[in-house]
């Protein structure tokens, strides 16, 4: 069964396969060894794999691993087999990670061990509240012992990269606005780019079309990413200790994303995320110690980065469980380029409640247009627009889940007889309750990350570190891989 | 096991990838060449010694068809690999009045998970539609206990819908293209 | 020049089908046939993707084609479906698209195209409510589309619940039910959820054993017929939630049970199944040729149903047969297409036989 997201299962983007059966990823065989056709290809009583080359000789044959990003490399479909996840992205690795670390400390080794830092998103943090019966805040600091415990060196929240992201992209949306004032064709509407499952269905059926509309503002994870592993040094003073880094999601699609080579960093051999756990795969990991999140010890979040140190964690917004972006982008655009209309933020629900719109009208004309589509046939319908040019939305907050992130692919599904709605509807009270976030302006952390690494607002740096590109795959036209 | 999984066909049978252009068959003109009058109706009265020689004269028809066709990615034939053999083909019905002649195509690929098996099977199905003069029906299946996913494989080899469309994507129909035409030596 | 030829027919049952014309005029395989809701015009599709649109001028026997829809499709065109009001065509292709043709400029033109299915789409159907209309594709999917008054279509739902290629989609005669069969060996049926107008999945049919070419409500939308590369057919039955009969059923979604198998009737996968909503007669396209008509016998018990072959038209066409369609006011005309790229119309006639 398959753990990406709905928009993932249509044939070739998910097809529920075993690599060894239908992957069509092609691999380079050196041929040097042999002469090619004369050889034959043996199975061996162990089972593995030889070639009997024409004077008989043995040799045997390599076997290929398929890894998440050979899967987003490829035209074909994302494998959900086990033995690919296992490999990298999984509770299981994350664990040996820890329990390595934990080796080295006891032999005395503690140089070599790697620093582990820990970013815990909000809706993961929600789930397992909801779960075990905790208070949200509460849940978070259990979650956090529970890290601190096994050995994470830090543990944090995602509240800086949050901000990062809502300021950029909120920068992103005002600059493409005055493009396509200026004549450019695929400035708007500009769609969010926070969904990864979202990316790798565009990213490989709709390609050059769609790509362009995509906003190149990183994700709250990867934005995160960056900072773990171009700031974190500065502040630890020490830029040969290796970090992991450990991000808790609610969706298994942010696998796929940590996993892209866009966040790979070929000098340093490493990934801006190294590991991506869910809700679903903590709450196991707990009961597999046969324990409770209630009767985990709280712990206190670390505070890296400069400035005081803010003491909400977990916050909420005016805006959707999914970041919120459509509403905070629309509040600043209409004060920014319409500051005489009173913007309200009245959204309303469309064709079903997953799709939104909110307007903004000036002399009895609409002058901006946003909108939430959340769920594959909503994402559908908008693409469609897009393509025969009748999309009329400056901005649309894309989800790939059905009701957006808190309800995201990881999160814990409900047990003794609750109904999925109904566990939407209570992390959606949960979430409306917890206290509102200041505004992005405010937080002093990020106002002197941009002065400090970041080097200013228009920098280079800013934008290698703040945002990423998207790539259209080429269908794959080789009959020897074609499904049919 | 984890790993052994992980072992991949593509390892040992590289990618050669098929560059050859091939005379395209107008599909379409294909249906109206086929005589439409096939009854066979005196075939009800056939002595025995008459009807095994015309099931005979059936199966090499078949074979001669089949044999001569290209493994996707190696110059050698069906014939030469033993993908093929004459003992594979069953004439199961020379059809009647009331029936439709039946032959059943037995084919045994060469390693049992090669990821090819499907490409042979489509290969052996469009060859066997546009030569025999007959509308002949014909059911191919792999070798009992010769592939890992025998039974998916027999499926979609048998399933006339989808070897349709798979003729109609130009990439896939390039390749049966290459691989069934005749060479002239 | 029509070509008629004679066919032999099975006189053993209670019934014949005497053949009425042998169209021509596809190049290629044709696929399916499909009449208008008033039974005056059907419309055929195949491999030469085109739609053909034929008619009988009054007072002719023989049915012309009048008009030959092209450039709608790249690929073949697998099926044609009519909307309720008869003025709209959906013909969908293997080239992943679903033409929508209307005829407000005096002739049927392609104005809208479904796109989004990531391959060949099999099969389209209109709901009887005229605003809703579903596809189905190899990419496991079945899509539901609304139409708006300015005859726009949006999909309204995108449903996974099939794990393999779904063959077909029809609506309920009634209801806003839909029915899927699928390659999968199932069939499956969806309603909407009110709660929040996504479609459900409430129920599934698993008995065939292999691939469910095709499905057919009969005119009270209590039964389901169905067709399978197993060679058999299928009657289901539906059961309501606290039925007198005691099926269980659950989450308050009526249970679907299959009461009667047919097998043994057809020697090769059957395509297609018709129901015929005014004389209750099954009809079955059959890939050895072949046309059957089967009857549910008088003394038939609801749960215990009983269908006998009345009717077995050898050799029909000269090759497969891929689709029956009923006539749905002229009872017991019948079209049928085949492989041999061949439209034939059928009528069908009870009598009793004395040998």
């Amino acid at each position: 069964m398959s753990h990406f997201s709905g928009i993932l299962q249509l044939t070739d983007l998910d097809d529920f396969i075993t690599p060894s059966q239908e992957c069509i990823k092609p691999v380079k065989i050196d041929k040097s060894k042999s002469s090619g056709t004369g050889s034959k290809i043996k199975i061996q009583s162990d089972g593995s794999y030889v070639q009997l080359d024409e004077g008989g000789a043995i040799q045997p044959l390599q076997r290929v691993d398929i890894s998440l990003t050979d899967c987003l490399a490829c035209s074909g479909c994302i494998t959900s087999a086990e033995t690919v996840l296992i490999t990298q992205q999984s509770q299981d690795e994350m664990m040996r990670i820890f329990n390595e670390k934990r080796k080295l400390i006891d032999s005395g080794q503690i140089a070599e061990a790697q620093f582990i830092v820990v970013s815990i998103s909000m809706q993961p943090a929600l789930s397992l509240a909801e779960t075990f019966c905790i208070p949200p805040e509460s849940a978070l600091k259990k979650l956090t012992g529970y890290f601190k415990r096994l050995g994470a060196d830090l543990v944090v929240d995602m509240n800086v990269a949050d901000d990062f992201v809502l300021l950029e992209a909120q920068e992103e949306f005002i600059e493409r606005y005055r493009m396509k004032a200026d004549g450019s064709k695929s400035a708007l509407p500009m769609l969010a780019s926070s969904c990864p499952g979202w990316v790798c269905y565009a990213e490989k059926t709709h390609g050059s079309y769609i790509l362009p509309y995509i906003s190149t503002t990183k994700s709250p994870q990867q934005v995160m990413g960056s900072l773990v592993k171009n700031y974190l040094p500065q502040y630890l003073k020490d830029s040969n200790r290796p970090i992991y880094h450990v991000t808790v999601m609610p969706c298994y699609d942010k696998k796929l994303e940590a996993s892209r080579e866009d966040f790979f960093d070929s000098t340093t051999n490493t990934r801006d995320v190294d590991c991506v756990i869910t809700a679903i795969e903590l709450e196991q990991l707990i009961l597999s110690e046969r324990k409770n999140l209630a009767e985990e010890e709280e712990g206190e979040l670390d505070w890296p980065f400069p400035g005081e140190k803010s003491t909400l964690h977990l916050t909420s917004s005016l805006g959707s469980g999914s970041g919120g972006y459509a509403h905070h982008i629309f509040l600043h655009a209409a004060k920014e380029l319409f500051p005489d209309q009173q913007a309200s933020l009245e959204f309303k629900a469309l064709r079903n409640q997953d799709f939104q719109e909110v307007t903004l009208e000036k002399d009895g004309k609409v002058v901006l247009r946003f909108g939430i589509a959340n769920g594959f046939r909503n994402i559908q319908n908008l693409v469609q627009k897009l393509k025969r040019n009748k999309c009329s939305y400056d901005y649309v907050e894309i989800m790939a889940c059905p009701s957006g992130c808190l309800n995201g692919g990881a999160q814990i599904r409900p047990k003794d007889g609750t109904s999925p709605k109904e566990m939407i509807s209570k992390l959606e009270a949960l979430y409306r309750q917890l206290p509102l976030k200041a505004k992005p302006e405010c937080n002093d952390a990020v106002n002197t990350l941009y002065d400090t690494l970041l080097g200013g607002r228009n920098s280079d740096k800013k934008k290698a570190l703040l945002h990423t590109k998207y790539h259209a795959l080429e269908k794959n036209s080789n009959a020897l891989n074609i499904k049919w | 096991m984890l790993a052994l999984l992980l072992n991949k066909t593509k390892t040992f049978v590289g990618m050669n990838e098929v560059m050859v252009h091939g005379d395209l068959i107008d599909n379409v003109n294909r249906a109206l060449q086929r005589p439409s009058n096939f009854l066979n109706q005196e075939m009800d009265e056939l002595d025995e010694e008459s009807i095994s020689k015309r099931k005979q004269d059936l199966k090499d028809q078949v074979y001669d068809c089949i044999r001569t066709i290209k493994d996707p990615e190696k110059p050698s034939t069906l014939e030469d690999l033993e993908v093929v053999y004459e003992d594979g083909i069953q004439v199961k019905s020379l059809g009647g009045a009331n029936s439709p002649s039946v032959i059943h195509v037995e084919f045994n690929p060469t390693v049992p998970h090669c990821s090819l098996a499907t490409l042979i099977g489509l290969c052996m199905r469009i060859k066997l539609q546009r030569t025999l003069l007959q509308a002949i029906k014909v059911d191919i299946t792999i070798k009992k206990g010769a592939h890992d996913t025998e039974d998916e494989i027999n499926k979609q080899v048998n399933d006339k819908e989808r070897v349709a469309a798979a003729m109609e994507n130009p990439n896939l129909r390039e390749m049966v293209e290459n691989c069934i035409r005749e060479c002239d030596d | 020049m029509k070509v008629l030829y004679v066919c032999p027919v099975e006189m053993a049952a209670s019934g014949r089908l005497d053949l009425v014309d042998s169209l021509t005029g596809h190049r290629g395989r044709v696929w399916n046939v499909s009449w208008n809701p008033t039974g005056t015009v059907f419309a055929s599709c195949g491999e030469d993707k085109t739609v053909r649109l034929w008619t009988k001028s009054s007072g002719q026997r023989t049915w012309m084609n009048k008009t030959v829809l092209t450039d709608g499709h790249q690929r073949t065109i697998r099926e044609v479906a009519w909307s309720p009001c008869g003025n709209y065509l959906a013909s969908a292709s293997f080239d992943a698209t679903t033409a929508i043709w209307d005829r407000k400029s005096g002739e049927f033109e392609c104005n809208a195209t479904l796109e989004g299915h990531e391959n060949e789409v099999k099969s389209v159907c209109w709901a009887k409510s005229g605003n809703l209309l579903a596809t189905c594709s190899r990419d496991k999917s079945v899509w539901v589309w609304e139409t708006s008054e300015d005859d726009e279509y949006e999909c309204a739902a995108v449903i996974n619940a099939h794990s393999q290629d779904v063959k077909k989609v029809i609506w309920h005669p009634h209801d806003d039910i839909l029915a899927s069969s699928s390659y999968d060996n199932t069939i499956k049926l969806f309603r909407e959820d009110i709660s929040d107008n996504d479609w459900i999945n409430c129920g599934t049919l698993a008995s065939h054993e292999s691939t469910v070419w095709g499905i057919a409500f009969d005119k009270t939308g209590t039964r389901l017929a169905s067709c399978s590369d197993d060679k058999t057919v299928k009657i289901w039955q539906q059961y309501l939630p606290g039925n007198p009969e005691g099926v269980v059923t659950q989450s308050n979604e009526p249970t679907w049970k299959c009461v009667c198998t047919l097998s043994g009737y057809h020697s090769r996968v059957v395509y297609d199944i018709a129901w015929c909503h005014q004389t209750d007669l099954i009809a079955t396209a059959c890939g050895d040729d072949a046309i059957r008509v089967f009857k549910e016998t008088p003394s038939s018990h609801k749960n215990q149903p009983e269908f006998e072959l009345i009717c077995t038209v050898h050799r029909a066409h000269t090759q497969d047969v891929n689709s029956v369609a009923w006539n749905p006011k002229e009872a017991g005309l019948l079209a049928s297409a085949g492989d041999d790229s061949r439209v034939n119309l059928w009528q069908f006639k009870e009598e009793t036989i004395i040998f």
